[in-house]
């Protein structure tokens, strides 16, 4: 039987990795069009060989010789930082005191940066695609190992690694095709609203986790994480409603 | 001549592997960092109590959050 927290932990891995997909596709497709497509796809699949090698490597060594209480209450603060992290910033861009993620300008710069350097031979490797989709998926990765190995540990019913590369395959998975299907950086992509719901569901699980690893009892159980939800997202909410017309003031301050 | 240019390539990589953890970690906000070991440590100390240790780790995220967002409001510029 799967329950509500393997769930939405499938959902919050799934949607994290989609984000961070979306940001390194941008880079891949700026690569390839301007650069070619065989070292471009030779950087990223080694960066996704190095990122597997590191869930399966760091994921196995820790559920094995670290105990879970530790184990909970290291990966409930890294996530809490990473959930706070993106729930902050993404507040901000929402009520407008930081500029929104415009993949359209980023995959203008990437191309202008990577024209202007000489084209390498023809049949050979590319060295500069390989390096840029190289670094790109492996820094876009890092912060998806993270969130894969920690969901993977930290769950009640214990290691769950398999369900979070599940879900962060599946995220990936989805941006590829749509990626694939319009041929172009994701400009439509929800980004925001995506690394709003992803920062509560982090801040949420973060919490709870911390909580559990250093003794706090939780009233309900797990199902104290839906109350947490619910908690954090009216906050938010409430946040953006007011620092949005804090903005909205200041603008017309401005104009005057 | 040698060990001194390995000595500073391993200096390098070392300083590189702590720079991207505190990026990683701290980014741009290193309030963020400090109120979360903030709250470890309440939660720690209020363990003991099944009331007040889960009220005051709920209070004091939503007071962080809160808190951040009005920092950077007055640190930023409007974006648009």
């Amino acid at each position: 039987m799967i329950d509500q927290s393997t769930v939405l932990l499938f959902i919050t891995v799934a949607i994290a990795s989609a984000v961070e997909a979306t940001e390194a596709l941008t880079i891949l497709l700026a690569s390839g069009i301007t650069r070619g497509w065989r070292s471009t796809f030779e950087g990223a699949l080694l960066a996704l060989a190095c990122l597997a090698v590191v869930v399966l490597a760091i994921g196995t060594a820790l559920i094995q010789y670290v105990p879970l209480y530790i184990l909970r209450t290291v990966v409930g603060t890294l996530l809490l930082i990473f959930g706070l992290q993106w729930l902050t910033k993404a507040i901000l861009r929402q009520t407008g005191f930081k500029a929104a993620h415009d993949e359209h300008d980023i995959y203008d710069k990437e191309v202008a940066a990577l024209s202007k350097e000489q084209q390498g031979i023809r049949g050979q490797r590319d060295s500069l695609a390989f390096a840029v989709s190289f670094k790109g998926v492996l820094l876009e990765g890092m912060e998806v190992v993270m969130i894969v190995i920690s969901f993977g540990l930290a769950t009640q019913s214990g290691n769950q690694l398999v369900t979070a590369s599940l879900g962060a395959l599946l995220g990936v998975g989805v941006m590829v095709a749509i990626a694939a299907a319009v041929a172009g950086p994701l400009t439509k992509v929800p980004e925001n609203y995506m690394k709003l719901g992803v920062g509560c569901l982090l801040t949420v699980f973060g919490l709870f986790w911390m909580g559990e690893g250093v003794g706090v009892e939780w009233p309900l159980d797990d199902v104290f994480i839906l109350v947490l939800l619910a908690i954090i997202v009216l906050a938010t909410v409430g946040l953006i409603a007011y620092f949005g017309r804090v903005h909205e003031r200041r603008l017309e301050v401005a104009a005057h | 001549m040698t060990t001194d240019n390995s000595g500073s390539k391993v200096w390098k990589a070392v300083r590189g592997f702590f720079a991207f953890w505190k990026d990683f970690l701290v980014g741009d906000s290193p309030v963020l960092a400090l109120g979360v070991v903030i709250i470890l440590c309440v939660a720690y100390i209020l363990r003991g109590s099944a009331v007040w240790a889960p009220t005051a780790a709920v209070i004091l995220v939503l007071v962080l959050i809160a808190f951040t967002v009005w920092q950077k409001t007055w640190t930023r510029r409007c974006a648009s």
